[in-house]
């Protein structure tokens, strides 16, 4: 039921939108479509989001931009953002409009949002959580998730997509999102898929990195009751490479292998002292609290380096744990800081400092623990290959800080020692593969997530496993399960 | 100042309705007549008409006036006309004033007319005080060498030089790589005729060559300018060729030269040897050595194989660089424009993906001269392909590359060249992905239908991601179709990103060497965008070819035949005149403490510490008056707009209610325009606002804005052009510093800062200037009386009431 | 024309490259290195064995980036090393 439009309404329609056009810069949109070409959930929904197009009806008519269900679809990936000529920041934008909806009234569309989502994306829970972020524009996040929960339960009864189950097994290497979404889409298609992960429980990157204020854990453990119901064996503790071999997988039978993975190896600094006692590379960090490690940190002061999500998730954890002082040092400037500009404030707000145009030059420490670690002022050049401005160190501008832990959050990259040679890689490390069909340079073998990608969003994760899952399914239905 | 009687006459114009409608001008007249020093005062129908001019010139003689005011339309109208008819009386035009009382007055009060009444009657008011200042004043009359300088030899400066040369005026053209053509020798057609580029060019080059007027100066720079209009002293450094010029150009020592280096016309395709001539119809012919690849560094011989094989004999390690003194009167900017560098997109994986290439590589690889032939191939396996996109806007449009301007031509490139390859391979598939085209020009349409014709594919959605296939290096796009809604992947053999135009890396050197002004894109600033389009704010100084902003070859050649035309009227005049608005200098008070000498944007002052003065060129003097109100020690001002002039139009407006007004300075240029805009667009605004007029804001100096305070004004409104934009290069810069200062004084003495208020406006924004005062208008409002009387005590040495 | 040249020029291979032979008269070489450190091309290297006069005189490493361009005749104080452009 729309409500009527009167003239308060009209002045808080222009109100927001005007802010979108000038602070947000729409008004430099051009509506090239690169948002949309980049955008996971614009592939996942197919014609049912098109962000450009929601950009325009912004524009031109609030009215509907409001009533629209797409307005809720954005999952916060930012790809949009960091391929945009103009540098929008569509996430931005939709929240704007998202809050004005929400204070007018606009609860339909929300509703059937959440539909799409729970049909369109597996994992619905932790990507409602994780991703989509409805508490952004004031809403209640356990309503929609109890909601969602009985839209799933309604959409797996009813599955009205009987067809013939695949013939085939397919092997799934690590349950993070994209071997999860993998596994999640051909069960759904009646195909058989055991997924090995490494570690004692499932969840990848979610149940070890992923602090729990981000992701509570028993939703994690609900969508994962899905996949058990829909026939997935997850065997955990096993490590391909180690506990079994990769080749070997071939022989056990499985007909077509995705490789999942994720990227686990933190970024070195290579610099002195970088192998002290109270350095940690920031998955480690990580993991070792959510395992449920008892830590206090009570009087400790915990250097952060890096400008990621990843950093503004160990410095957080850090406050949490009690820290008396939790700063980030990210060498380039606040603009060009990868991690979510809301999460950074939103840090801020718990009391995380924000040290911009630093890096670290070396640690310094005191019978082999860490004391401190000097830091060196930067200053921004020209565009480097990445697009990105080039941090030049000023020399003579270097400084200590006192730290009795550091965390490294610089960048992450998969460990791939346990891959058969004929599967390439990309310079950076990466697995490269078709981009249409997710598939590696070996035939049967499709990969997708962080491993292919470099590290990046949940919602990235699970698209390219749903392409993968469509493409393994291809391939299966092609070589008659051979 | 004068001993003689001032004796002013007054001239109110109704401008038929204009003014009439809403000011009652008979009363404003009879207000003018009891004004001090006001002789006559009338109000006349069209002032600016025949009649009118008829009727002043008959009053100026038969009252013996020696002032006269006109309370009309804006003086950016008609100062020059009645200036001229003041002249004709055997008045000198400095001895006249104009009162704005349409454009700032009766049109933008259009619906009070008791307070437009007011209003004219201030603005009166403040032009008698400032009229019965005024000095008659000189213009003086500045040499014109006969001599004309071009910067650049790409076809914009090839043909000024050769439009001037054929004038009759000696030419020097300097260009900094070691032959001319530019840009347009490297591209292989021109749209729309599809000529071939170097075939039209060449017969222009070899006429620049020949020319006796033309002192062809190619691989030389200009490193030092000095002067002013009409009389530039330029100094011009020659590296060394290492090559006489007895060279035939017969190509012996390139053979036997052993060192290769990738050749920079060629875009870095193909090879050539130390010892070499960048293209083939290079102008001159002259071979040349590049040192940096040589094997003979720092005098010492170790390679001699080209010595060997010249039998001119014509190589020679030992000529020095020369620097060369040139005096000229005009100086034509011809530098072009250089190509955006996409590697800093990694999304299009330019410099990682081998097939994908640059507009300009593409133009070379077609050519039949260069490194393949004429054969398009892809550099991976050099195998003709037979899927094709080119991609648009790449580096334009975009805010993220700090490039939101449209490049121009690229567009119809991208149409031409895919012609060029349905002519050679008609199978190939090609696909154009824009997200506009612009085929603006005339026959642009036609040829951009004529490539539809040929099956070429136009896609409008930008990919948003390149990605290669490692085993064939194909390249895949990923897009969306934004007319069809749909999403797009696809395979292409090669990608060519069509790369947009950027201003030079080494334009900050010539705008320093030059004092050119630039816009926000980085490429130099016209003077008026509309009706100077090719003048430098600089005299003397003009603009053609991709300097001052990407276009295509026809528009470069038209504007290089423009800037020959406007460089030819100074040089055929032989002399020019200098509006009189130059500084005054007081030697006694002027202390040589050298402050003048760093804020003039012309560095028309100098300082001389033997005689402990500054010495002012006044044929380089802009006019601005920064200096004046940069001095310290009162001892410079500027005439026609001096302190005693301009403090009179503040003491008249604020004689009476002035805590009722705004004194507002506004520049010439752009906040004055502006304020006209606004009248023009009859755009209504509070009232209570009297502007006084200044060439620059820079010529604000603090204490006029004091003794506005001290007199008690409500509010005082300082308006400039937008930073960048200043007519006068970078005079506003000052004025936002000293604006500053003042608010910092303020807060010190616990007065309301928002009381003076700095806008930057431009010409074209009215409306911003309206608002502004509507902003002022609640300011006027909330201010107290106490705190009108606390800003006069704090002010007060600024001269109280 | 400041563009950047990361390329690899299309005629890199073709060009037109003059044989080299390089001739190396180890027993009046005095093991200066002069040579080796100036060719610029880095074709020659120090070789393992030792000549009449008891030191290591330069070896070839790849004849074919030779270009001929006799800088080390001109460096060599002892004559020892000449190149000869290869008649077919």
């Amino acid at each position: 039921m729309t409500p009527t439009l009167d003239n308060a309404k009209a002045i808080a329609y222009k109100k927001a939108l005007s802010e979108c056009i000038d602070a947000e810069k729409l008004k430099f949109c051009f509506e090239c479509g690169i948002c949309t070409a980049c955008c996971p959930m614009a592939e996942l929904l197919g014609e049912g989001y098109n962000p450009r197009n929601l950009l325009e009806r912004i524009f031109i008519n609030m009215e509907e931009a409001l009533a629209s269900e797409e307005l809720w679809l954005c999952a916060w990936c930012y790809r949009c953002y960091r391929h945009c000529p103009q540098a929008l920041k569509l996430p931005e934008i939709f929240l704007h409009i998202r809050r004005l909806a929400v204070k007018h009234g606009y609860k339909q569309p929300f509703e059937n949002a959440v539909k799409k989502i729970v049909t369109a994306v597996p994992l619905s829970l932790v990507a409602i959580i994780a991703c989509f972020h409805p508490e952004r524009a004031r809403l209640d996040l356990n309503k929609i998730l109890d909601y969602a929960e009985q839209l799933r339960k309604e959409f797996l009864n009813e599955r009205p997509w009987k067809t013939e189950p695949i013939k085939g097994k397919v092997a799934v290497i690590g349950s993070g999102p994209s071997g999860l979404t993998v596994a999640y889409e051909l069960a759904l298609k009646g195909c058989e898929v055991t997924v090995f992960e490494a570690l004692e429980e499932p969840g990848g990157m979610l149940r070890k990195c992923l602090p729990v204020h981000r992701l509570p854990r028993e939703f994690l453990d609900k969508d994962l009751q899905v996949l058990d119901a829909l026939g997935v064996k997850i065997k955990t503790g096993v490590t391909v490479g180690k506990n079994i071999d990769f080749d070997s997988l071939w022989n056990e039978g499985f007909k077509a292998i995705f490789i999942g993975v994720g990227a686990h190896k933190g970024q070195e600094l290579k610099i002195e002292g970088e192998n002290l006692e109270g350095v940690f590379h920031a998955l480690d960090f990580l993991w070792t609290v959510n395992s449920g490690r008892e830590i206090d940190l009570k009087g400790k002061k915990v250097a952060v380096v890096g400008g990621g999500n990843v950093a503004v998730d160990s410095a957080r954890t850090a406050i949490k744990l009690g820290a008396d002082e939790a700063t980030i040092f990210y060498r380039r400037s606040r603009e060009e800081m990868p991690a979510n500009p809301w999460e950074v404030k939103e840090a801020e707000d718990e009391g995380v400092k924000v040290e911009l145009l630093v890096s670290p030059k070396r640690i310094l420490g005191r019978n082999g623990w860490v004391s401190a670690v000097e830091f060196v002022r930067m200053r921004l050049d020209d565009l480097d290959e990445t697009g990105r401005r080039r941090p030049i160190p000023i020399d003579g501008s270097e400084f200590v800080k006192e730290s009795d832990l550091v965390v490294l959050a610089i960048g992450e990259a998969p460990d791939l020692q346990f891959l058969p040679k004929e599967i390439e890689l990309k310079e950076d490390g990466t697995i490269w593969v078709n981009p249409l069909t997710m598939e590696t340079t070996l035939k049967g073998v499709f990969a997708g997530g962080d491993t292919v990608t470099g590290p990046a969003t949940i919602i990235e994760a699970i698209h390219s496993g749903k392409i993968a899952a469509t493409s393994i399914e291809c391939y299966l239905k092609a070589s008659g399960g051979k | 100042m004068a001993k003689e009687d001032i004796r002013i006459g007054v001239y109110v114009c109704h401008c038929g309705l204009n003014i009439a409608g809403s000011v009652d001008c008979e009363e404003v007249a009879k207000f003018a007549a009891k004004l001090p020093n006001v002789v006559l005062a009338r109000d006349y129908r069209y002032t600016c008409s025949d009649q009118g001019q008829e009727l002043i010139k008959k009053d100026i003689k038969e009252f013996r006036l020696n002032r006269v005011v006109v309370a009309s339309c804006t003086p950016r109208l008609h100062e020059p006309t009645f200036r001229r008819v003041c002249e004709e009386a055997g008045l000198n035009k400095y001895l006249f004033e104009m009162a704005n009382i349409r454009e700032q007055c009766s049109w933008v009060h259009l619906n009070d007319r008791k307070a437009a009444t007011e209003k004219a009657k201030d603005l009166v008011k403040m032009a008698v005080a400032k009229a019965a200042l005024l000095e008659p004043a000189e213009e003086i009359e500045v040499p014109i060498i006969r001599k004309a300088l071009v910067i650049g030899g790409g076809v914009a400066g090839i043909q000024a030089a050769l439009d001037l040369a054929d004038t009759g005026y000696k030419v020097y053209l300097v260009e900094k790589e070691p032959s001319i053509g530019g840009m347009m020798a490297r591209i292989d057609k021109t749209f729309p005729t599809m000529d071939c580029s170097i075939c039209i060019l060449a017969p222009k080059m070899s006429d620049v060559g020949r020319h006796p007027n033309i002192e062809l100066l190619t691989n030389s720079e200009v490193v030092d300018v000095k002067g002013y209009i009409g009389n530039f002293r330029v100094k011009v450094l020659k590296k060394p060729r290492y090559v006489k010029e007895d060279c035939s150009a017969c190509g012996e020592c390139s053979k036997v030269c052993p060192m290769i280096a990738p050749n920079e016309f060629d875009a870095g395709l193909a090879l050539r040897h130390a010892v070499y001539t960048p293209f083939a119809q290079a102008v001159p012919s002259t071979y040349i050595i590049d040192m940096n690849l040589c094997l003979n560094k720092d005098g010492i011989m170790v390679c001699e194989k080209c010595i060997k094989a010249c039998e001119r004999q014509a190589i020679d390690f030992t000529m020095k660089p020369e620097t060369i003194e040139l005096e000229v009167g005009t100086i034509i900017v011809a530098t072009g424009a250089d190509v955006f560098d996409p590697s800093t997109l990694p999304q299009y994986g330019y410099g990682r993906y081998l097939n994908v290439i640059t507009s300009l590589e593409f133009e070379r690889l077609i050519n039949a001269g260069g490194p393949s032939g004429g054969r398009l191939i892809r550099p991976s396996d050099l195998k003709i392909p037979k899927r094709v996109a080119f991609i648009q806007c790449v580096g334009s449009r975009s805010s993220k590359t700090g490039r939101t301007y449209c490049s121009n031509v690229c567009c119809m490139n991208t149409i031409k060249d895919s012609l060029l390859i349905k002519e050679h391979w008609p199978e190939t598939e090609i696909y154009v992905f824009y997200v506009d085209i612009r085929a603006y020009g005339k026959g642009f349409e036609d040829l951009y239908k004529r490539a539809k014709n040929e099956g070429v594919k136009f896609i409008r959605g930008l990919p948003a991601e390149i990605f290669e296939d490692r085993k064939t290096r194909n390249l895949w796009l990923i897009g969306e179709n934004t007319l069809l809604k749909e999403p797009y992947k696809m395979s292409f053999d090669l990608v060519v990103l069509s790369v947009g135009l950027e201003p030079r890396k080494d334009a900050e050197l010539i705008q320093r060497l030059l004092t050119l002004s630039r816009t926000q894109d980085g490429f130099f600033m016209e003077a008026h965008p509309k009706l100077r389009p090719v003048d430098a704010a600089t005299g003397g100084i003009f603009f053609a070819g991709c300097a001052e902003a990407p276009k295509d070859i026809k528009d470069s050649v038209t504007q290089a035949s423009a800037a020959a035309a406007r460089a030819g009227i100074l040089m055929a005049k032989g002399k020019v005149t200098v509006e009189a608005i130059t500084p005054i200098l007081d030697l006694e008070k002027c202390k040589a403490c050298g402050l003048c000498v760093k804020v003039c944007p012309y560095n028309a002052i100098t300082l001389n510490k033997e005689l402990k003065r500054v010495e002012i060129v006044e044929a380089a003097c802009g006019g601005c008056g920064t200096c004046a109100a940069e001095c310290p020690s009162d001892a410079l001002t500027q005439n026609h707009f001096t302190d005693e002039q301009i403090i009179a139009q503040i003491d008249a407006v604020t004689g009476q209610d002035a805590d009722k007004k705004i004194v507002a300075f506004c520049c010439n240029w752009c906040a004055y325009a502006g304020a006209d805009f606004a009248g023009v667009s009859r755009m209504q605004y509070p009232h209570n606002v009297r502007i006084i007029r200044t060439m620059c804001s820079g010529r604000v100096a603090p204490k006029f804005v004091e003794r506005a305070f001290a007199r008690g004004a409500a509010a005082v409104l300082v308006a400039g052009c937008h930073p960048g934009d200043c007519h006068y290069i970078n005079a506003n810069y000052h004025t936002q510093r000293r604006v500053e200062r003042l608010w910092k004084k303020m807060e010190q003495n616990g007065l309301n800062k928002e009381r003076l208020q700095l806008l930057w406006v431009s010409a074209a924004e009215g409306e911003r200037f309206a608002s502004k005062i509507y902003e002022m208008q609640r300011i006027v409002e909330s201010v107290t009386p106490d705190e009108i009387e606390r800003a006069k005590k704090v002010f007060a040495k600024a001269g109280g009431a | 024309m400041p563009e950047r040249l990361w390329r690899t020029p299309l005629d890199a291979e073709k060009a037109a490259r003059p044989k080299a032979e390089i001739h190396i008269l180890k027993d009046q070489c005095k093991g200066c290195g002069f040579c080796i450190q100036y060719c610029p091309k880095k074709v020659l290297e120090e070789s393992d064995e030792i000549n009449a006069r008891g030191v290591h005189p330069p070896r070839v490493v790849d004849e074919k980036k030779c270009i001929i361009c006799s800088f080390c005749t001109a460096v060599c104080p002892d004559f020892a090393i000449f190149v000869k452009e290869k008649t077919v």
